[in-house]
């Protein structure tokens, strides 16, 4: 039986099956040079990149010892856009699962401005916002704002009235109730909304940065493809989707440690 | 903790200058597309202090919207429902109902859900806890505290809801099938548990179901509920003594009476 417990959640270094070939063909692919290095760049360069970008002296080389500035400056950007999408996205989100009315009044606009793009906004919020911290902050909490909105509306939307009624039985008011009852009782749909917020948030992090900014994860990309080194391009990708997964993982962990329901019920 | 309810020594139950619930001429109409639903119509019966009552119905007849009415979960379209003497217009810990469905919070422990309604009542975090631990034992769940809801058996978490609303001393009991998704062994061991907690603590209990036997064997009255619209078509006392074996005459007969009305 215990043999049988392990094989369904499987051995430890599954996860790590899919990274370590996609490495392996990369570089099987740049040894036999099928791909020019140009535009693929062989493993170990990135590797070097990547080492001179997190560990090197400032003045070393390109980009070096830049990391941990880039990373602080686009976590505040992304900590300031999400933290403003759940603001707004949970509180809305949850009344309009609720009540018919609110439900009514916004769910037209919301679901036609997140019908356009988000790479739309970005000419507009250059304008609006000028070049950094605020376009992109603005991006960030856009984006984010959908799935976090939908989710906890559908989330409170799908409650078991059953619940409420017994939490009115009980003499619970209203505001107990949404925040003992409603607010752990929709916990899982509200959990999926912030992670799917929080992975778009640092996509439109990017775009943000795109724009022009000097200093962030995002500058590095755009300001490497200028110079045309892609080995410094991919660094910034694989940056991102290593920071994106832990963020995730951190977020998690945050929400298990604060609310029992997010402990119990997924 | 103040007892709400009225002990009264067994033999003096149920008189009936104690009218606690007084239901009359209430109705009931939904709308359904173009037209109205009449659910109930001048449904009208008392309920004494301490009173165990039935309310016995084919599926459909509105006795689950009865006890919503009495709830305060729902409106009465007309009619009235006191207690004592007080017109009943929302839900509250005076009249708590145990749902057919789990109605667990299933993000909380049993212990926990157990303690929900004593929470934000100015009770200290002892006084709680002894609370929480009597009424665990009373429905025979002590060890069991640290479960979570769908760690247990429907019968464990009928009792947990049982022992949620027992621990708030409410005066009315509403009981809607409580035991109706239960296999027959577990629903003659509730029932039992829910008559010795009753002959415990006193409480008013109105019952509903569709199971003579289940209204034979707890009711000191059964009211038979007449299907669309619901009315109250039969009232039969119980007089016989507790525990009640189903193989005496007098239950037979009295469940062939209860079995006519209803047809």
């Amino acid at each position: 039986m215990w043999k049988k417990e392990k094989l369904i959640n499987g051995p430890l270094f599954l996860p790590w099956i899919i990274p370590f070939l996609a490495l392996l063909l990369w570089i099987i692919a740049s040894k036999t040079e099928m791909v020019p290095g140009y535009l693929l760049p062989r493993p170990l360069d990135i590797g070097k990149a990547g080492y001179s970008y997190i560990f090197g002296e400032t003045g070393e080389g390109p980009y070096a010892g830049r990391f941990l500035g880039d990373l602080g400056s686009s976590m505040v950007r992304v900590g300031c856009g999400f933290a403003l999408a759940v603001l707004l996205g949970l509180p809305l989100g949850i009344t309009s699962g609720r009540l018919p009315y609110i439900h009514k009044l916004f769910s037209n606009s919301i679901n036609g401005i997140r019908a356009v793009p988000g790479i739309s906004w970005l000419p507009l919020a250059m304008i609006w916002f000028g070049i950094g911290m605020k376009t992109t902050v603005f991006l960030v909490a856009l984006a984010a704002f959908f799935p976090i909105y939908l989710n906890a509306a559908a989330g409170a939307g799908q409650v078991n009235p059953l619940l409420l009624q017994a939490g009115a039985m009980m003499g619970v008011g209203r505001v107990r109730g949404a925040l003992a009852i409603l607010l752990p009782a929709a916990m899982p749909h509200i959990i999926t909304g912030l992670r799917l917020g929080l992975g778009i948030s640092w996509a439109y992090l990017v775009l943000g940065e795109l724009s022009g900014v000097p200093n962030g994860l995002g500058a590095i990309i755009m300001d490497a493809r200028m110079l045309g080194r892609t080995d410094f391009i991919m660094v910034g990708i694989i940056v991102i989707a290593v920071i994106g997964r832990i963020s995730d993982r951190l977020l998690m962990v945050f929400l298990r440690s604060c609310f029992k329901s997010a402990r119990r019920l997924s | 903790m103040k007892t709400r309810a009225k002990v009264i020594p067994l033999v003096k139950r149920p008189s009936p200058d104690d009218a606690l619930f007084e239901i009359d001429g209430l109705r009931k109409v939904f709308p359904v597309g173009a037209f109205f639903l009449t659910v109930l119509d001048e449904v009208r019966f008392q309920v004494s202090r301490g009173e165990l009552i039935c309310i016995i119905g084919r599926s459909g007849c509105g006795k689950s919207t009865l006890l919503k009415i009495l709830a305060g979960f729902i409106a009465p379209s007309s009619g009235k429902v006191l207690l004592n003497g007080k017109s009943v217009t929302r839900p509250g810990p005076d009249r708590c109902m145990v749902f057919q469905e789990d109605a667990l919070f299933p993000w909380l422990t049993v212990r926990e859900n157990v303690a929900f309604g004593l929470r934000g009542k100015g009770f200290s975090r002892r006084k709680v806890r002894e609370q929480v631990d009597k009424f665990l034992s009373l429905v025979g769940l002590r060890e069991f505290h640290n479960y979570l809801p769908r760690d247990i058996s429907g019968g464990m978490k009928q009792r947990v809801a049982l022992a949620r609303v027992l621990i708030l001393q409410p005066e009315v009991l509403l009981m809607d099938e409580p035991f109706a998704a239960l296999d027959a062994q577990t629903r003659e061991e509730m029932q039992s548990l829910l008559l010795a907690l009753w002959q415990q603590l006193s409480h008013t209990i109105i019952f509903v179901t569709h199971d003579v036997t289940e209204a034979v064997t707890l009711a000191d009255r059964v009211l038979a509920m007449s299907k669309a619209p619901g009315r109250i078509q039969q009232q039969l006392h119980i007089d016989l003594p507790r525990p009640r074996g189903r193989d005496q005459k007098d239950f037979i007969d009295l469940a062939g009476k209860l079995y006519a009305a209803l047809r």
